[in-house]
């Protein structure tokens, strides 16, 4: 059980303790003991309430994965591999592919045994990770050779290389797996090819930097950490639709880095983690608006939500932790500790 | 003689669309160069010192992509003049489209950057931090990639501000120079709240006639500070302070904690992807693993990515662009890969940039540093505001 539970428990039970001691001594008090020992019951119930889902969180520097539970409490540490950065779970089978940066290897881990099942070796440089669960495809950029490799995940087999400018990032595919989206940094573009024959059909040129994508229905969401933007192309016509400018109080424009961008299930939500910015935005995906900013620690990037879209899971790389927001509230309630540099977070049920 | 040195055509060159160029020529004085070169004490190479070229072909390496997708070939040349003659016939010799990068010591630019103004080809000052050039050569076809000094010795001074260290004891250089940026630096100190001790001049003496001036004991004794500030333009003697002064201060300035626009040791914002790509992209010519740009390598790179990033925020640019206005545009900006993008300052074309405060080894800051904020742009603490310019190249 975890500790914080631990020593709410402990205390709850000197308190009932001393309350019912006090009372024998003078039965004509209140009998305060018994709404002490209420409390404990009801702090044993919420514990098992909690019981519900799990954050995995990659840590770059340490070079672990750590498991939270959704309140923050930490459940484990485990060792993995040297730089493990972007994540992606094969949810109905309970599986979580980690890209291992400098080992040039991705890994298949089983999230119920919490152990490593195949190794996918010689993939240089593996960023970030996105997998199409209907043609059972596995996406990864490759950070240093400027290119991105695309894996059959059940067999292992590679079945193409595609070429983009310098520093590809974030990777996305269509839902039907028709297109594939590689942003690259350094080029300011989106590389667009096609899902059957690999082929590149063109490119998108966008804002400063191009970090991470998301896809809601037929637009595209694009986040540019040196543009300070988040950009939305038409998924068919590959135009631009719109962009939405970042401005915390306090805050000039050039200081938003925006990085990681996540729907909510229902898609009507939107969430821009702001790098150096140290906020989270929520945005009305429909409307485009901004609704609030909340602080969080110190360059958020990472992001990830329970499948109840309860909670949001904020990174922050550089201050070694990650905030827990109450999506009901849009307060956050916790900050917990993760490992060195958390790069990636993926929500999973226990 | 006008050499062209790389010229790449666009793999999208089709038939139908009529290609735009990026043309970038780098003007180098190698006679003057040559003339000036002073060998270092016992041949001791404090800081290297290398031409442009290389970074200038490394942007545009990096710019390929992006190039090709806009439907642009990039050609390189290389012009090296003959400070003696006439420069203005030796400068026509300049294709009237292409981008200059001015990789020339300070008497020669002062003497070409009035004749490139007067022929209109934009070019970029890359190696002076002089802040008097950013007024004494105002004028719309220059710009000025490397930082003032003025930006150097803010980002220092809100470094010391930040740290709590207020007394500093400057010592200068005997030279001109060395006047000019310890009163540079001094105007800084005091912009930011920093209160002089005292403002010594060291020897390079060793006659015990000027030990108060070559000792560094005594050169810093009898004065209570909680830091020294080292101007030493020629890094001649600055670097004998360290560990030496008479206090246990630290020594910062142009020795210790420097301000600077580059470092190897980068850790955030990609540079390690940069600085690794610097080193490699040269198939048969790879450097050694703490090599890295210099501040003047860094300002040239800075300039054509200016250019390249530009056009990609200005999609409404054909590919007969003019440069002069797709960089006085507003949307104009660079990806510094320090965590902030570049953009001009229009009042005076000075590129704004965050600083890092290096020493040898390490990145210990990237200002501004926090708190220090500016009503308009985040990094416009650093250097000449555009009140205080008397440059005002936005208003002509």
């Amino acid at each position: 059980m975890p500790s914080i539970l631990n020593n709410k428990i402990s205390s709850s039970l000197i308190l009932s303790f001393m309350a019912l001691m006090r009372h024998r001594l003078n039965p004509q008090r209140r009998p305060v003991w018994l709404i002490h020992v209420l409390t404990l019951i009801l702090i044993l119930a919420s514990s098992r309430l909690a019981v519900g889902f799990e954050a995995v969180i990659s840590n770059e520097r340490s070079g672990d994965l750590v498991f939270l539970d959704e309140s923050g409490n930490s459940l484990d540490i485990i060792k993995l591999c040297n730089r493990p950065r972007g994540m992606v779970q094969d949810r109905p089978k309970k599986l979580l592919y980690i890209a291992c940066s400098d080992d040039n290897k991705v890994l298949e881990f089983n999230l119920q045994t919490k152990k490593i099942i195949r190794e996918f070796l010689g993939i240089p440089g593996a960023m970030a990770v996105t997998l199409n669960t209907k043609s059972r495809r596995l996406f990864i950029t490759n950070e240093g050779a400027s290119k991105a490799t695309v894996l059959d995940i059940d067999t292992g087999n590679l079945l193409s290389t595609l070429q983009t400018g310098f520093e590809p990032d974030g990777v996305i595919v269509s839902d039907d797996g028709s297109r594939i989206f590689v942003a690259s940094e350094n080029a300011g573009l989106i590389h667009v090819f096609d899902g059957n024959t690999y082929s590149a059909i063109q490119s998108i040129i966008t804002s400063l930097r191009p970090r991470r994508m998301a896809i809601r229905n037929t637009e595209l969401w694009i986040s540019s950490e040196m543009g300070s933007r988040v950009e939305i192309f038409d998924l068919n016509t590959l135009l631009k639709i719109d962009e939405i400018i970042f401005a915390p109080k306090g805050f000039r424009s050039e200081q938003m880095t925006p990085v990681d961008i996540l729907f909510d299930s229902t898609k009507k939500l939107s969430f821009v983690a702001l790098g150096a910015a140290n906020h989270v935005a929520i945005i009305d995906a429909e409307t485009r608006s901004i609704e609030k900013y909340i602080l969080v620690g110190r360059r958020a990037w990472g992001l990830g939500i329970t499948p109840d879209d309860a909670r949001l899971f904020v990174l922050n790389g550089l201050s070694d932790d990650a905030t827990i927001i109450d999506l009901k509230t849009r307060r956050p309630i916790k900050t917990a500790r993760t490992g060195l540099a958390p790069h990636s977070v993926e929500v999973f049920d226990r | 003689m006008i050499k062209n040195i790389l010229f790449i055509t666009s793999i999208f060159f089709s038939s139908a669309s009529i290609a735009g160029a990026l043309e970038v020529t780098i003007i180098s004085a190698e006679a003057e160069e040559r003339m000036n070169q002073g060998q270092s004490f016992a041949g001791i190479t404090v800081e290297p010192d290398r031409p442009v070229l290389r970074a200038v072909e490394l942007a545009l390496f990096e710019s390929k992509t992006l190039l090709q997708r806009l439907g642009f070939h990039d050609a390189l040349n290389t012009l090296d003049i003959k400070p003696d003659r006439d420069l203005r016939e030796q400068l026509l010799a300049i294709s009237p489209s292409s981008l200059v990068i001015l990789d020339i010591p300070l008497k020669t630019m002062l003497k070409v950057a009035p004749i490139l103004n007067e022929l209109k080809l934009v070019s970029f000052n890359v190696r002076h931090s002089e802040p008097t050039l950013r007024n004494s050569l105002c004028m719309d076809y220059l710009f000025h990639a490397i930082p003032s000094d003025h930006m150097y010795f803010d980002a220092l001074s809100q470094f010391l501000i930040y740290r709590g260290w207020r007394k500093v004891l400057v010592v200068r250089g005997p030279s001109k120079k060395d006047d000019a940026r310890a009163e540079t630096l001094i105007v800084s100190l005091k912009k930011f709240g920093a209160s002089i001790v005292d403002n010594r001049q060291f020897s390079l003496s060793h006659h015990p006639d000027d030990r108060d001036k070559n000792n560094p004991e005594f050169l810093t004794g009898g004065a209570s500070y909680d830091v020294v500030a080292v101007i030493d333009s020629e890094k001649d003697y600055g670097r004998y302070l360290q560990y030496s002064t008479r206090k246990a201060r630290p020594v910062v300035g142009d020795v210790g904690l420097t301000p600077k626009s580059w470092h190897f040791a980068l850790e955030r914002y990609g540079a390690p992807q940069l600085n690794e790509r610097y080193r490699h992209f040269k198939k048969g010519d790879p450097l050694s693993s703490q090599v890295s740009m210099t501040d003047k390598e860094f300002a040239a790179w800075s300039a054509v990515k200016l250019v390249t990033n530009s056009l990609s925020a200005n999609k409404k640019i054909g590919t007969n662009f003019d440069l002069l206005n797709l960089l006085k545009n507003p949307q104009s900006q660079v990806d510094l890969y320090k965590g902030t993008r570049g953009s001009v300052r229009l009042w005076n074309h000075q590129i704004r940039q965050p600083i890092l405060l290096a020493t040898p080894d390490t990145v210990v800051a990237v200002a501004p540093m926090p708190k220090f904020l500016h009503p308009k742009h985040y990094v416009d603490t650093l250097g000449l505001d555009e009140p205080e310019s008397s440059c005002q190249l936005s208003k002509k």
